[in-house]
């Protein structure tokens, strides 16, 4: 790699410099100290600001589980269903809330035993072995719910607070609300991203908060972990030069107009670029992480190799100074075989999710990372079949808005705590509910901001993360 | 029946006898009982969890988690779930520290009165929780007022005017003691006026042509030369294409094609280039199936129109198709608001407008005209529910056209199902092979399949029966494409047209009284007309729209169409007029634009030739320090603001000077002819129809960004990548505004995308090929073609250094120089803006 000529990598002050440097062809100082201030605040909307008052975590790791996985496997145990399996069940349910094969449904008991764990006996099943080894450091949440049962929709909720319209994500607010410690990185990045963009959208808050997308697993040599990363075809040498005519040209090109802001976040955003170009190949290059960490999360064996790599990373992005990190594991959504597809995604995520809680652990980063794992929405107590020839053991279950769990872990949060309670089906809340606009409202709330205050004017209003929803789940405060 | 306490859009309540009962229990039982155990914390200035039990609009608008009651629905009214022992959320109330819990006598009493209807005599009167204006108040807002006639202003500076929009211009900036910029020199407005109304660069002949005219009418042949061509309308249709959430997708989920929402985006671009009177656009869009047509083509266009309704973000899967309706129907009305009104209705579905004198009533009696029209339809497939398709109507010119196609595809069927046929003969052979004695294994008969058949019957027998089921779904994917008519997503009227329910707070299954149909009160007082049982009232709504008095669309448009030119609009927020939107910065100018706009027919080639042929367009970018300091956004317009170009236009000025843009690319966006691109063709499948494109026509990668399939939710693919990264609106939204971000991810693209490194290869071909002395000439020609402008002296001393760091190259290296330096001029920021 070549040695980067200092004038123009000298982050994050080189476009006071260039200015200064050219000042003479702009005119009188005043004016240039009045268009500098404005390209600085244009341009780098990400520089670090302080929160509103003191933050429990510095950071948010989100592990999204894509599909909705099964309460009733994993969490929420009832031995109502264990008792009913197969009957049919008896839940009053409005008439919005049928869906298909409802009439066909039984009673579905819990595939795997369930158990007491930890000092504080967080009950869970015997599918996640590794995360019951450190229940004592998870925040289980029994009562969630969002308010919509399909997937894109509830997806873009989980992420949006929002379901009808285009708004900016949690990682976007993290951004727009905190700026980021390293500015030679996006600061939200999301890993293995779901297919729908607005997920990771900016909406209507500025560009530059939107998150990133990274592949964990790439399919070849040729493949980038972020798109567009890297020019396979050009020498550092030649894209150095190249770029450097480049910006040669968009000087005059300025001096010419006399002074643009955007002109000139342009010229700042090549050099952030080139240096992303040198910064994040290192980043997501896993060969000087020890064997023993590669182990522990299961990077280069299966299952468990692309999320291993997906969780290495978050650990490598929120040690670099990324604001929100998100990774996706998808594959959640049983409809049908629950039996036989559960145990392999258990298989393929609790080991490098609880490696990812212990590795942030052994670096001092868990009592400031907020680590925070949900599905969308969670499964019905009954079964369904949408072949309509399966036998019960090969059943799945229907999506299930009404109530599911989710987990927190690290900065700030209550470890230990059981924090919710559904019916004797698993169906409705009936106990301390977590609506997913409060989920929002205590995740900034542990990053240092008040929900309500975390505003932006669009279309004649300030909108907010939660809208006019949320309010901060106290219980689950350390 | 009982009198449902009603909201109406005026506070008025209907008295019958019933009330008198239902008021005496109210005030025997109920008003006792919320005085003593609920009035400390949900009454007067106190009202916890913004939860007022003193007034009856109080519970019906409800705190932060809803309506406290739904009048004849004890269950499921709040109030009731949170005063039981069991309910949601550990909520109790009243709370443990306020006494007792409510005995079960109370309780009773409670569920007896909300199932009665809640009558409650307790007026609106006392706290009014009407946050934004009165009617009275909202008509002196200046955009509810009549479009003015204003006299252009007298200036001192005489003789820069060149028209009205000038003196306007001149006036302010005179007024605050600044100088208009200097006239821009000819290359530089040729870039702006070329891209802003084509969104191409113009051609070096064009150059030529335009600075060799030394006619005074040169600047006025351009544009007349511009808006005539077909550039045009294949640029502003996508302005409008922003507004409407246009996608080659319906809905968002599972990716379900929208197979015939082209037409649509067809028909726009056909509508601009034809400069349709933009009344009648409006018109069409709103109302096109019912407007009566003097040809079969007209006819088709205004029934096509009506896609703007459909085309947006309507959920599709929705197992609750009350809910749906409702949703539908409020994405009709935000559309409404937002694309010719310049108002967020969207707000009002819940609540009278927080700061607008918009009302409830308002929303309800346009959603009554919405809800009598069909938009969707459950499609049989579980949830799943779509859009409606209606066939056009042919002429014999229509159907000879397509029945020529579908003769082709007809024969294309046969002959794949006589193959099916043949395979199958040639399985039943094999499996009665396989089922005779082991001694017959042979050759099998040769058959019509080209492949030479496997030796091994039991092997064939695997080969055959893959065969069939690829068979059979290629015969799938060919019915599904069969030209059988020619089906265009459209609204039609419902079977019963009938006047909507307020639904209280939003909610489709708490109705309030039947509000009359009708629009928006403040911004016409005049009487409406009656509303039929027999017809939606789209008409009526599409004619009160382009009413010649009707303050809004015509101002609304006015000014989209001169933000396109001056990157601002007069008015900022360019489709939120309401009371937090900005007051324009030239509110003369603004009435004057849209005036002339109504008084030309609405014609919009006419407004841009105004726009275009102003003094005030012709201003340089260059920055004026003093004004810059003075009024550093602009507001004045001193000068003209540079402006980085859209993605469709950085995409198609890539292509055009690299020489690879096709011209024309108008029909059907989604390659689904071929068989790849398409999924779930199986019955079985429980899901639609779904397609991943995964495969592009080749000319199509060189078409327009306009001709691109514009995918709703994920990223946008292949040739249309540039969407991804330049501000695209994302088509979830409705909007007029595309924002101008500068992030890393734009430079990582222009740096080391393949797009832009083949394209500046190609363009580097192009240089070197040209007949030149040397390389100078060759830089001269390249620059024009870009840049369009002559290179300087400085930038041809530095270019050669650039192209000449190797000593005596091979040809190869000579080329990789000149890809290298055609790369950074693509990527320069004077190719990527116009001045």
């Amino acid at each position: 790699m070549t040695p980067l000529s200092p004038s123009l990598t000298a982050a994050p002050f080189s476009r006071r410099r260039l200015l200064q440097a050219t000042a003479c062809g702009f005119g009188s100082l005043a004016l240039n100290t009045l268009l500098t201030e404005q390209a600085l605040a244009a341009a780098n909307p990400r520089a670090p600001r302080a929160p509103h008052f003191t933050a429990r975590a510095k950071r948010v790791i989100f592990l999204f589980m894509a599909g909705g996985p099964s309460q009733h496997d994993l969490f929420d145990f009832k031995p109502r269903l264990r008792a009913e399996h197969g009957k049919k069940p008896v839940i009053p349910i409005a008439e919005r809330e049928i869906t298909v094969g409802l009439e066909k449904s039984m009673t579905l008991g819990p595939m795997s035993p369930f158990a007491p764990r930890g000092r504080c006996g967080m009950v869970m099943s015997d599918l996640l072995p590794h995360l019951a080894r450190v229940a004592d450091d998870i925040c289980l949440l029994r009562g969630m719910t969002v308010d919509n049962r399909a997937h894109d929709q509830a997806t873009l909720q989980m992420h949006t607070g929002a379901f009808a319209s285009l708004r900016p994500s949690m990682g976007a607010w993290a951004s727009y609300g905190l700026g980021t410690e390293n500015q030679n990185l996006p600061s939200f990045i999301t890993i293995n991203a779901p297919g729908d963009v607005r997920n990771h959208g900016s909406a209507f808050l500025p560009a530059t908060h939107q998150g990133t997308s990274v592949n964990a697993k790439l399919a070849g040599p040729k493949d980038s972990p972020i798109k567009y990363l890297t020019d396979t075809s050009t020498t550092p040498d030649e894209q150095r030069r190249r770029l450097d005519l480049l910006q040669s040209m968009n000087r005059n090109l300025l001096q010419r107009v006399g002074g643009d802001a955007q002109m000139e976040g342009v010229i700042e955003s090549f050099e952030l670029a080139f240096r992303m170009q040198a910064e994040a190949p290192k980043l997501v290059n896993l060969a000087n992480e020890s064997q023993a960490t590669l182990e522990l999360y299961g990077v280069g064996k299966e299952p468990t190799d692309k999320n291993a790599r997906a969780c290495l990373l978050a650990r490598r992005f929120a040690e670099a100074g990324v604001r929100f990190i998100q990774v996706t594991m998808d594959g959640w959504d049983h409809h049908g075989n629950l039996r036989g597809n559960l145990p392999n995604l258990c298989a393929q995520t609790d080991r490098p999710i609880v490696a990812l809680l212990t590795d942030l652990k052994q670096r001092g980063l868990f009592d400031d990372t907020l680590v925070v794992w949900s599905g969308e929405f969670g499964r019905t107590p009954w079964s369904q079949d949408l072949t309509s020839t399966q036998p019960l053991e090969q059943h799945g279950r229907e999506h299930q808005p009404e109530s599911f769990c989710a987990w927190m872990a690290g900065g700030g949060v209550r470890g230990g705590l059981t924090f919710g309670e559904t019916d004797d089906y698993g169906f409705r809340v009936v106990q301390d509910r977590v609506h997913l606009h409060d989920l929002h409202a205590t995740i900034l709330h542990l990053l240092g901001m008040d929900h309500e205050q975390l505003t932006f004017r669009h279309a004649g209003r300030d909108h907010r993360l939660t809208d006019v929803y949320g309010s901060v789940v106290r219980e689950l405060l350390a | 029946m009982l009198c449902v306490a009603a909201l109406t859009c005026a506070g008025v309540r209907v008295l019958n006898a019933a009330d008198t009962a239902g008021e005496a229990f109210f005030e025997s039982k109920i008003r006792p009982l919320l005085v003593a155990r609920c009035y400390k914390c949900h009454s007067g200035d106190k009202t916890k969890g913004k939860l007022a039990l003193d007034t009856r609009t109080g519970w019906q608008n409800g705190g932060i988690s809803g309506p406290a009651i739904l009048p004849g629905n004890p269950k499921e009214s709040l109030l009731i779930q949170v005063v039981r022992p069991t309910n949601i959320r550990g909520l109790l109330m009243p709370p443990k520290d306020q006494g007792d819990k409510l005995s079960d006598a109370d309780v009773a009493n409670l569920i007896q009165w909300i199932a009665m209807g809640a009558p409650d005599p307790r007026e609106v009167a006392a706290p009014q929780k009407r946050s934004g204006m009165t009617l009275e108040e909202g008509r002196k807002h200046w955009a509810f007022q009549p479009i003015a006639r204003p006299t252009p202003p007298v200036v001192k500076h005489r003789a820069w005017p060149r028209s009205p929009i000038d003196q306007f211009v001149l006036a302010q900036l005179e007024t605050n003691g600044l100088p208009p910029a200097a006239d821009s020199d000819r290359h530089p407005w040729l870039r702006r006026v070329t891209f802003d109304i084509t969104g191409l660069p113009p051609t070096p002949e064009e150059i030529a042509a335009f600075v060799g005219d030394p006619t005074p009418q040169a600047h006025e042949r351009v544009v007349d030369r511009l808006i005539a061509s077909p550039a045009f309308g294949e640029k502003w249709a996508r302005h409008w294409l922003d507004i409407v959430g246009y996608a080659d997708e319906i809905g968002v989920a599972n990716t379900v094609p929208a197979i015939h929402a082209w037409r649509y985006r067809d028909y726009v671009i056909r509508a601009f280039n034809t400069d349709k009177p933009f009344d009648q656009f409006i018109r069409e869009q709103v109302a096109g199936d019912l407007l009566p047509a003097s040809s079969i083509d007209q006819h088709r266009d205004a029934i096509i129109a009506t896609g703007f309704l459909l085309l947006g973000e309507i959920h599709i899967v929705e197992a609750d198709k009350l809910q749906q309706r409702a949703d539908v129907v409020d994405h009709q009305i935000q559309k409404i608001g937002t694309a010719f009104l310049g108002q967020t209705l969207g707000c009002v579905r819940c609540h009278d407008h927080k700061f607008d004198p918009i009302t409830v009533g308002d929303y309800y009696g346009l959603a009554g005209i919405f809800n009598s029209s069909e938009s969707v339809y459950v499609t049989g497939r579980g949830v799943w529910s779509s859009i409606l398709a209606t066939d056009l109507p042919e002429s014999p010119t229509h159907r000879a056209e397509r029945e020529l196609a579908l003769r082709a595809h007809s024969k294309n069927v046969a002959r794949l199902k006589q193959e099916h046929a043949q395979l199958e003969k040639e399985l039943a052979e094999v499996n009665k092979q396989l089922a005779a004695p082991a001694t017959k294994t042979g050759a099998a008969e040769p058959s019509a399949i080209s492949t030479p058949p496997a030796a091994d019957p039991k092997a064939r027998k695997a080969e055959l029966e893959k065969k069939l089921a690829d068979l059979t779904n290629h015969l799938r994917h060919l019915d599904y494409i069969e030209p059988k008519s020619t089906p265009v997503y459209a609204i039609r009227e419902a079977a019963a047209p009938a006047d909507a329910h307020i639904h209280v707070r939003g909610n489709a299954r708490a109705p309030g009284a039947a509000v009359p149909r009708g629009f928006i009160r403040v911004m016409d007082p005049a009487p409406w007309p009656k509303f039929s049982t027999t017809a939606s009232g789209r008409i009526e709504l599409a004619n009160w729209l382009v009413r010649a008095d009707h303050p809004l669309p015509a101002r609304v448009t006015a000014n989209r169409i001169w933000q396109k030119f001056f990157g601002e609009g007069l008015v900022r927020s360019l489709d939120y007029y309401g009371a937090r939107g900005e007051r324009p910065s030239h509110p003369e100018l603004l009435d004057w634009l849209a005036g002339e706009f109504i008084r030309n027919g609405w014609s919009q080639k006419k407004l841009i030739r105004q726009i275009t042929l102003s003094r005030a367009y012709q201003m340089s970018s260059t920055q004026n320090l003093a004004a810059a300091a003075r009024d550093p956004d602009n507001r004045l317009l001193a000068r003209m603001p540079p402006r980085r170009l859209d993605a469709e236009a950085i995409r198609d000025a890539v292509l055009a000077v690299s020489g690879d843009l096709l011209s024309g690319g108008n029909g059907p966006a989604l390659a689904l002819h071929f068989f790849e691109n398409v999924g779930g063709l199986d019955p079985k499948n429980p899901n639609p129809v779904s397609y991943a494109l995964k495969k592009f026509p080749e000319d199509q990668l060189r078409r327009r960004a306009i001709y691109l399939p514009v995918i709703r939710s994920g990223a946008q693919p292949g040739p249309a990548e540039v969407r991804n990264l330049f501000d695209f609106v994302a088509p979830t939204e409705m909007t007029s505004h595309r924002p101008s971000t500068t992030v890393a991810t734009q430079a990582l693209f222009l740096m080391n995308s393949e797009f832009i490194r083949t394209q500046a290869g190609k363009l580097a071909d192009w240089a070197l090929k040209q007949d030149a002395a040397d390389d100078d000439v060759r830089l001269a020609k390249l620059y024009l073609r870009t840049l369009n402008r002559p290179a300087t002296q400085t930038e041809q001393d530095s270019a050669r250094q650039f192209l000449n760091a190797t000593e005596k190259p091979s040809a190869s290296q000579r080329r990789d120089a000149w890809a290298a330096y055609c790369h950074a001029l693509l990527s320069s920021n004077e190719f990527l803006f116009r001045l």
